[in-house]
């Protein structure tokens, strides 16, 4: 029974908490007055970085572009991977194909989609197509099929099933049906969920670069690689402001779609 | 007819910026048609795995395991913290907005980042990960936590406040006792993404399974590298089911 | 004793949200006060822990010393000690539903034991029983270490009297009390404030005029934020009408 003023029990759950994590900190091997001793090992690297370079974003032509690369990455992901997981989310929904057994293998498959470590398809593919944007791209649309198919299924078999009852009723093929009640009902839910998984895709794309993906991603890993922390500084800052702004948009444009239609 | 031009003139602005985005991104198909063929053979040479490896790789599956729940661990304790001052309940108007706009440029960085970053000041190791992602929870954390908290009645802080009670006090006893289940299902929930952080800060030298994996491509171990990515697959999953059933769990029975 | 001294408040576009209210409440009565929504009854009920900002006035809290002290004049801890003494009850959701009902009783003195104590010792057993004694008073002691969650209305609502009543308190103010519990358990509950009463003051924001005129010993009616009426607590349908307006007919059963 859960009692604020049991002090015993407190006190126990409390000690049998903070003995496990120290007993994996022990496991670990972390060397814990590292982080109080050498603070001078910070101060070191914070004077490396500081003051930051920011001239490299108007000297130079290559933040724009790797900026624009990095949307660009973002936005063809989002792209075809929602339109393929839209795909498999028809076919993934219970009452669209009538088919029980089609539907749960389309949803394994896409479970199975997402379980998969982004790590391990983006080495698959810089295999495939050598390292650079394109297998950044083609692993950011593997990953959106999978969150995207999960989320139209969940949308598609949420919908209301009378207007496209009614349909059927009055003779409407599948396609009609699709066309005027399921389309239209979906549309808000889609594009919402398109905008949500851009903004999380515009942070798989920055990340992404660092293993090799391109991008604005990239750019940060080689400066980090030689040693220019302050170029480094300077980049991460535009990619915090990025991922800012692309953050309120979508949220914004989100909002506006939710609350009108 | 204003309908129609419009959706065409959509239309063909997207097929405009999907061509140009491509070609920007250096997409190649054909590349990817012979790629495919190469990446499929080159899976197939990575089988069958070495189940030697297996009873090698229980120890670095563990640690990559123990990082995350120490990370995932501090990381909530942390985020609590912060969120008290970016909940509009308990603070004033502009901490809350600065607070606020400090845990979204925290989301904003990658955790590779805040990895990077860590050892180039503490080095290679166990601590920077733990660090890592520990600062890597506060960005959905605290900003979960602080909704949660915002959400709390009005009536149980002003009653408590009239009994006299201090802001602490006001926390402990009327505040977390009604939002810990929620607290914990967001916890579990960042459990499972800093699991795979985990793996991901591995590769780039964290440790843990991550290491291995990254170690046996580049010794071209492939065999030990399937291994490797079995063990993740299997870890993965298995904590993804466990988490979502007690998150099932909290969200039913509410503890 | 309590005493509100010209309490008013302003808000910056000139509207007045309460105009020079006084009025004296001693132990004794039980004091109900009425008036149409938005005329002013919460906001002068919190006015009188201090809950809200005044632009003019003063409360008088009287303390065991026979010293008066102006709560709008006081510093934070002398405050706080104040405010250990007076105990409040809400509508609603405002007891923590996941803690058991002799946790929340317990809650009452969190402003008297010290922050390092409450945090992790806990109560005394002294405490404890005395908070025993408040549930027996309310008649809930069967459920003391049931949570607050599996509670119905009017349970809940005898649960936080009984953690008023663990407060000790010098006065206690009720904002809406009764206003989401049944006929039954309403009258319960008046009758509850009623015999409290002998010990210490009762204020009361009602929405309930006839419950009040058969329990209360006196009422204060608020119109547009001022005082329109105090005394007996019977009241003529006709004044009623001018203090509710066109509310009437909802407001009565």
């Amino acid at each position: 029974m859960f009692s604020l003023f049991n002090k015993y029990k407190n006190g126990f759950i409390t000690l049998l908490v903070v003995g496990t994590m120290y007993l994996l900190i022990l496991f670990l091997h972390i060397d814990l007055a590292l982080l109080f001793a050498d603070f001078h090992f910070v101060g070191d690297l914070l004077n490396e970085m500081f003051p930051p370079n920011y001239s490299i974003i108007w000297e130079t032509n290559v933040v724009f572009s790797s900026i624009v690369q990095t949307i660009c990455m973002a936005y063809l992901g989002t792209l075809f991977g929602g339109i393929i997981g839209f795909g498999f989310s028809i076919i993934a929904s219970n009452h669209i194909f009538n088919n029980k057994l089609i539907s749960i293998i389309t949803k394994w498959l896409l479970s199975f989609i997402r379980v998969i470590p982004s790590l391990i398809i983006v080495l698959i593919f810089v295999i495939a197509v050598g390292p650079g944007p394109f297998a950044g791209v083609l692993t950011i649309i593997i990953s959106t099929i999978g969150t995207l198919g999960k989320l139209f299924t969940e949308s598609i078999e949420n919908l209301d099933p009378t207007s496209a009852n009614s349909l059927k009723a009055t003779g409407a093929n599948k396609l009609q049906i699709f066309k005027f009640s399921i389309w239209p009902e979906f549309l808000p839910s889609f594009i919402s969920n398109l905008l949500y998984c851009f903004d999380i895709n515009m942070r798989s794309a920055v990340a992404l670069g660092i293993f090799g993906g391109g991008g604005i991603g990239y750019k940060l890993y080689l400066s980090m690689r030689v040693l220019h922390y302050k170029d480094a500084v300077a980049l991460i800052t535009c990619i915090i402001v990025l991922l800012l702004i692309i953050e309120n948009l979508s949220n914004f444009l989100r909002h506006k779609i939710l609350g009108n239609k | 007819m204003i309908k129609k031009i419009t959706r065409l003139f959509i239309i063909s602005i997207t097929i405009l910026a999907t061509y140009f985005a491509m070609k920007i991104c250096g997409f190649q198909l054909n590349a990817l048609n012979k790629g495919l063929l190469d990446s499929i053979f080159f899976i197939k040479q990575m089988f069958p795995p070495n189940w030697d490896d297996f009873k090698d790789l229980w120890n670095p599956a563990l640690e990559t395991i123990a990082l995350a729940i120490l990370g995932t661990f501090l990381g909530s304790i942390l985020s609590f913290i912060i969120a008290i001052f970016a909940a509009s309940n308990l603070s004033n108007k502009w901490v809350k907005q600065l607070v606020r706009s400090l845990i979204s440029i925290e989301r904003s960085i990658p955790e590779l980042f805040i990895l990077l970053i860590l050892i180039a000041a503490y080095g290679l190791g166990s601590l920077s990960a733990v660090l890592a992602l520990m600062i890597g929870c506060i960005g959905m954390l605290a900003k979960l936590f602080a909704d949660t908290i915002e959400e709390t009645p009005v009536a149980v802080i002003e009653s408590l406040q009239a009994a006299g009670a201090n802001k602490l006090q006001i926390i402990y006893f009327g505040i977390i006792p009604d939002i810990f289940p929620k607290l914990l299902s967001y916890s579990l929930f960042r459990f499972e993404i800093n699991i795979r952080l985990s793996v991901m800060l591995g590769a780039i030298g964290a440790g843990g399974i991550g290491y291995e994996l990254d170690y046996s491509f580049s010794m071209l171990q492939f065999h030990r590298a399937l291994s490797c990515l079995i063990v993740v697959l299997v870890l993965i999953v298995i904590i993804e089911q466990i988490s979502m059933f007690i998150r099932k769990k909290l969200a039913i029975q509410q503890l | 004793m309590i005493k509100a001294e010209g309490i008013t408040k302003k808000l910056k576009s000139g509207k007045l949200l309460l105009n020079n209210i006084s009025f004296e409440v001693r132990k004794g009565e039980f004091v109900g006060i009425l008036g149409a929504s938005g005329a002013g009854k919460t906001l002068t009920l919190k006015s009188l822990i201090g809950l809200m900002e005044l632009t003019e006035g003063a409360v008088w809290v009287e303390q065991e010393n026979n010293q008066h002290i102006n709560i709008y004049k006081t510093s934070t801890r002398a405050l706080k000690k104040v405010r250990s003494k007076i105990a409040l009850i809400f509508q609603g959701y405002h007891l923590v539903q996941r803690a058991t009902v002799i946790d929340n009783v317990l809650m009452g003195r969190l402003g008297t034991i010290s922050t390092w104590r409450s945090l992790f010792f806990g109560f005394t057993a002294q405490e404890k029983t005395e908070a025993m004694m408040a549930l027996e008073r309310v008649n809930m002691q069967t459920f003391t270490n049931n949570r607050v969650n599996a509670l119905s209305g009017g349970e809940k609502q005898r649960v936080a009297i009984a953690r008023a009543l663990f407060q000790q308190p010098n006065l206690l103010l009720a904002d809406e009390p009764i206003s989401n519990l049944d006929p039954k358990n309403a009258k319960t509950i008046m009758a509850l404030l009623k015999e409290l009463s002998v010990f210490f003051p009762v204020i009361g924001v009602f929405h309930q005029p006839e419950l009040c005129a058969k329990y209360c010993t006196r009422i204060i009616a608020i119109k547009d934020g001022a005082i329109f009426y105090d005394g007996q607590p019977n009241i003529d349908e006709k004044t009623l009408e001018e203090i509710y307006g066109e509310e009437l007919s909802s407001i009565l059963q």
